[in-house]
């Protein structure tokens, strides 16, 4: 890290100018193809006239963004005013994915730090433990949480077992058990970054903030985040991202009383609505909310690194 | 030994680490301002000794105490020491000038008051124009410098190195250790350095412990470590030396008449513990010299070494003991192979060991 | 030696061949067909089966205006979405005479209104959609829509509702008294005012966890479609299915002939094979609702044939969902995205 040949980084930056070009087209033609594409052809479909019952028309409008954006009552006819109930229902995965992300931090962290602190031999171990789970389909994980938590559920039939409750606890169909459901769906997209940053830690620093007076709290704040910070920053991207579009654990945890960003895009494609494009519109809009900060952060990394 | 001059007193420390036991029962004392070194061959116990000065190692049994203060309870960021990381170990998101000051920052002293005693060392060590710059933009010898200059700042009452610079090329390892040694006489502060190359040890140094298996075989100034090592480690290790096998005949207060191989007594100095009958007489190269009269030895020449200003002999006794001797190559005429050398061991110069 | 590799390799010829002689593809819907029935076609007929199922009959219509049209062969679409998807072209035709059992067809289902003589379709299983009470959490009388749009308080914050507008607003509609498809303001004001005054009230939307939560006790009360209350009974659910006074939901899934089908020819065997009293038996066994084919019910299981959910009373009321216009779909669309936001 700090012992990092000197000059290195020049040549090996050098050697990425000269030939890196040719030795990418591939990924660039496979970036360009199932990645690019997709996009450019939402974007395309966001702006196209919806046909009833699904499909589109060739003919350009803003319709599906006024939509989302412009509420004119709901026979069309009020003059209009900002439509809260999309940004409504963005706000609220946002909102979400966002307190996901922050308990997988809270949680996952630890557990990263933990693994990557075992002895060499036992490490692949824990993280054979910790993905286990990740064998069994999404759905299926997602459908035994809810087993698990419902109120004739071994949760409950525990705890009233224990005697801690008398009355089960009404967990189902709460945002707890969203939450509880996003958590256990996305953590290890968030311990394996972070695992990977800790194991490249050099813990000589550590020591030479202990060295240097800092307590292991100090340590942590100014020492150890900083530098796994880009494992941090991979693992809560890897975490936010999937927990904004996620509808599995808000329909059968939640109850799907309400819509997700997610949900709301699959009615329009595949429910009664049959909008193409707001759901195009739609995509495009949480694309655009999800590259804007990722490019704020990128400049902001950019910045900090002189 | 005045007890206040003692900055470090380091008190029958045993440190195990399971079944191993790096250190058994290691006393000594280092005091103010001093150059001390910690030399021995790798695993001898360096770098837990100075890790455990440092607070990043409990100790087993034993205590450490700083001016007199038992320090022995308390965390390594509660001791008033610091240390000089053998990769460096600086923080890759900050800058030079952000190293340095951290400590600093850490005891409470304002922003602006850290940057300006950050910028003072920095001069010291003569890194001003790096300041802005991250560890991973510099050479690993200005890396070295930031390393002290963070170590030095919040002025330690003990600077504690570990083979600071065995990452450097020779050339650069030379110039630096004059600096270093400069740095510390200014500085007033006592270092505390290890390493396991004695030309350091002995170019550096105050004063060097000489350690083996966790024990420290002997204490002294550079030149009593050469000149009078205790016992055969001590001798072997440090520099190049012939250890003959003698008879002694008597030890009488810090003298010993001996008979070398071949039957010549000698009247030589003899270190503590030295006894009669067989023993180890240690002579160094270039107090061995060939004479015209009868010698105290005769050997058989088998090679040399041409080394510049000197001449090296490899030569064989009567018995077969390999010598080595040393002479000056300006005029004289290297001895064939098979020449029969008689040779002087200059009987004041050399030492018997107490083995 | 030599003959017999050759005969071996002949024999092999002959299974790929044989394997090769046909093949059928389903879109169906989720837990819908007993998987013998499907492998007793593939024997019967010598023809490689597969399926793939959905969930609504909205995704049925979105997967195949996404470019699936021309991958398969037959698709279940329920009463109103056949008319969507002949409106749409996305049906071929036959006539009677290729289809021999087609006499099979029970009378009062040859000529709906969704498929008039039955030219792209046949009837697959009827019922209705209606929901279903746990009588060890509410022992009050099981008549009418009000137990779900607004509820006793023992049925209160334990009620699942079906995750699709159609079924939903169609019911609240029943109850509210409003016709379907109304373009009245006031109407839809009220229908709109009714179903967000019962949301609280309700746990969760799902349609396919519909028999699931009645089972596990997640819900006390849930819309749920006839068949299915059936199994949830069946499964241990201590619970009875509503034929409320206000009315429900009827509707018929049908099998039909899709256009561009890659096979016709193994679609209309199917199809024929469907109509044969003994089949069209073993599917009402099995998803438990009502074939529209004369003759099945000497194959019937009791319990099936006798099941209350199949049996309503004399008395009751029941209505095909209406495919709206655009203009007025619109403001459905708009009262659900609401009644979720
Ligand atoms: N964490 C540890 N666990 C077990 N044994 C250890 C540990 N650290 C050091 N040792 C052992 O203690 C002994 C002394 O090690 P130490 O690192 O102090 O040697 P050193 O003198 O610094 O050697 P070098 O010159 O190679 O750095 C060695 O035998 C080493 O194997
Ligand atoms: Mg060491």
């Amino acid at each position: 890290m700090a012992g990092a040949a000197p000059g290195g980084g020049a040549s090996r930056s050098e050697v990425y100018r000269g030939s890196g070009p040719r030795l990418l087209l591939p990924a660039w033609i496979f970036i360009g193809v199932f990645l690019l594409l997709p996009v450019i052809l939402m974007a395309v479909y966001s702006f196209l006239t919806k046909e009833f019952r699904g499909g589109v028309i060739w003919e350009f409008t803003f319709a599906a963004y006024d939509q989302f954006f412009l509420n004119r009552g709901l026979f069309g006819d009020e003059p209009p005013t900002i439509e809260w109930t999309y940004l409504g229902i963005f706000w609220r995965s946002i909102w979400q994915a966002g307190l996901a992300t922050f308990f997988c931090l809270l949680i996952g962290f630890p557990t990263a730090w933990y693994v990557a602190t075992r002895p060499v031999s036992t490490r692949s171990v824990w993280l054979f433990l910790i993905t286990i789970p990740y064998w069994v389909n999404l759905l299926i994980r997602t459908v035994s949480m809810k087993f698990l938590l419902r109120d004739t559920g071994p949760l409950n039939e525990f705890l009233m077992w224990t005697g801690v409750i008398a009355e089960p606890l009404s967990l189902i169909n709460t945002n707890f058990a969203v939450q509880v459901g996003l958590f256990y769906s996305y953590l290890p997209f968030m311990v394996l970054p972070i695992y990977a940053a800790v194991e490249r830690y050099d813990f000589a620093l550590s020591e030479a903030a202990a060295d240097l007076y800092c307590d292991s709290w100090t340590t942590l704040r100014l020492v150890i985040l900083p530098a796994v910070k880009p494992g941090i920053v991979a693992g809560c991207i890897l975490v936010f991202v999937p927990s904004l579009g996620a509808f599995l654990a808000p329909d059968l945890l939640g109850g799907a009383k309400t819509f997700m960003i997610g949900s709301l895009i699959e009615e329009q494609f595949k429910g009664a609505a049959g909008n193409w494009p707001f759901g195009a519109a739609a995509a495009m809009i949480l694309l655009t909310v999800v590259m804007g900060v990722l490019l704020i952060h990128a400049r902001a990394q950019m910045r900090e690194d002189g | 030994m005045d007890q206040k001059n003692i900055a470090v007193d380091v008190d029958h420390v045993v440190k195990r680490y399971g079944s191993v036991t790096a250190l058994h029962g290691v006393t000594l004392d280092i005091r103010e301002g001093e150059f001390f070194t910690l030399l021995g061959p790798s695993g001898c116990g360096k770098t837990t000794l100075l890790r455990c000065i440092a607070g990043f190692e409990d100790v087993s049994e034993g205590m450490i105490r700083l001016h007199g203060d038992d320090i022995t309870p308390l965390p390594a960021h509660k001791r008033p020491v610091n240390t000089v990381f053998q990769q460096y170990a600086l923080f890759p998101h900050m800058t030079v000038l952000d190293n340095v000051a951290f400590g600093l920052a850490r005891r409470g002293w304002s922003a602006r008051d850290a940057e300006g005693r950050a910028r003072q060392v920095l001069k010291l060590v003569q890194l001003t124009d790096f300041a802005k710059r991250k560890p991973g933009q510099l050479s690993g010898g200005q890396q070295q410098r930031v390393a002290l200059a963070r170590a030095l700042a919040p002025e330690p009452q003990v600077l504690l190195l570990d083979e600071p610079l065995s990452a450097l090329d020779l050339k650069l390892r030379q110039a630096v250790r004059v600096e270093l040694k400069q740095i510390q006489r200014e500085t007033g502060i006592a270092f505390v350095f290890v390493t396991h190359d004695q030309e350091e040890a002995l170019t550096m140094s105050d004063r060097i412990a000489v350690m083996s298996n966790g024990h420290v075989q002997q204490i002294g100034t550079p030149r009593e470590i050469y000149e009078a090592p205790v016992n055969r480690f001590v001798a072997d290790f440090i520099g190049e030396t012939n250890l003959l096998e003698v008879d002694v005949q008597t030890v009488l207060g810090g003298r010993a008449t001996v008979a070398l191989p071949g039957g010549t007594v000698i009247d030589v100095p003899a270190a503590d513990g030295a006894a009669t009958g067989p023993g180890h007489l240690s002579v160094r190269p270039e107090r061995i010299t060939p004479t015209d009269g009868p010698g105290s030895v005769t050997a058989t020449v088998d090679s040399h070494v041409y080394l510049g200003t000197d001449i090296q002999l490899h030569a064989k006794l009567d018995d077969g003991t390999p010598l080595v001797v040393r002479m000056q190559s300006s005029g004289a005429d290297i001895p064939a192979q098979g020449t029969r050398l008689a040779l002087d061991v200059e009987a004041g110069a050399a030492r018997l060991l107490a083995d | 030696m030599k003959t017999l590799l050759t005969t071996s390799a002949l024999a092999l010829t002959l299974a790929t061949a044989a394997a090769a002689e046909g093949e059928l593809k389903i879109y169906h819907w989720f837990e819908y067909i007993p998987q013998e029935l499907l492998d007793k076609f593939a024997e019967e007929y010598d023809v490689t089966v597969t399926m793939d199922t959905f969930d609504s009959n909205e995704a049925l219509l979105a997967t195949l205006k996404a470019g699936k049209l021309g991958e398969y062969d037959v698709a279940v679409p329920g009463d109103y979405m056949v008319k969507i998807m002949a409106d749409e072209g996305m049906l071929d035709t036959f006539t009677p005479d290729e289809m021999p059992n087609f006499d099979n067809i029970e009378d009062q289902w040859v000529d709906v209104e969704f498929d008039p003589g039955r030219k792209s379709t046949i009837p697959y299983q009827w019922g209705s959609t209606s929901f279903s009470v746990n009588t060890e959490a509410y022992d009050g009388p099981l008549d009418s829509l009000s137990l779900i749009f607004e509820p006793p308080e023992e049925l209160k914050g334990k009620i699942n509702v079906l995750d699709t507008s159609g079924e939903t607003l169609t019911l609240a509609s029943l109850y509210a008294g409003i016709p379907q498809c109304t373009s009245d303001r006031e109407q839809l004001k009220a229908l709109n005012a009714l179903v967000q005054g019962a949301k609280p009230a309700w746990a969760s939307f799902g349609s396919d966890v519909a028999k699931d939560v009645l089972v596990s006790g997640d819900a006390a009360a849930g819309m749920i479609w006839s068949g299915f209350s059936a199994k949830a009974r069946a499964e241990g659910a201590p619970i009875e299915y509503v034929f409320p006074k206000e009315g429900m939901i009827v509707w018929m899934d049908n099998v039909a002939l899709l256009k561009d089908a890659p096979n016709r020819d193994n679609a209309l065997k199917f199809m024929n094979f469907l109509l044969e009293p003994e089949n069209a038996a073993a599917v009402t066994n099995y998803a438990q609702y009502t074939a529209g084919v004369e003759g099945v019910a000497e194959f019937l299981e009791p319990e099936v044939a006798n099941s209350p959910e199949s049996n309503p009373p004399a008395d009751a009321k029941g209505v095909f969902v209406q495919a709206c216009p655009e203009e007025v779909q619109v403001l459905y669309d708009a009262i659900w995205t609401n009644l979720k936001k």
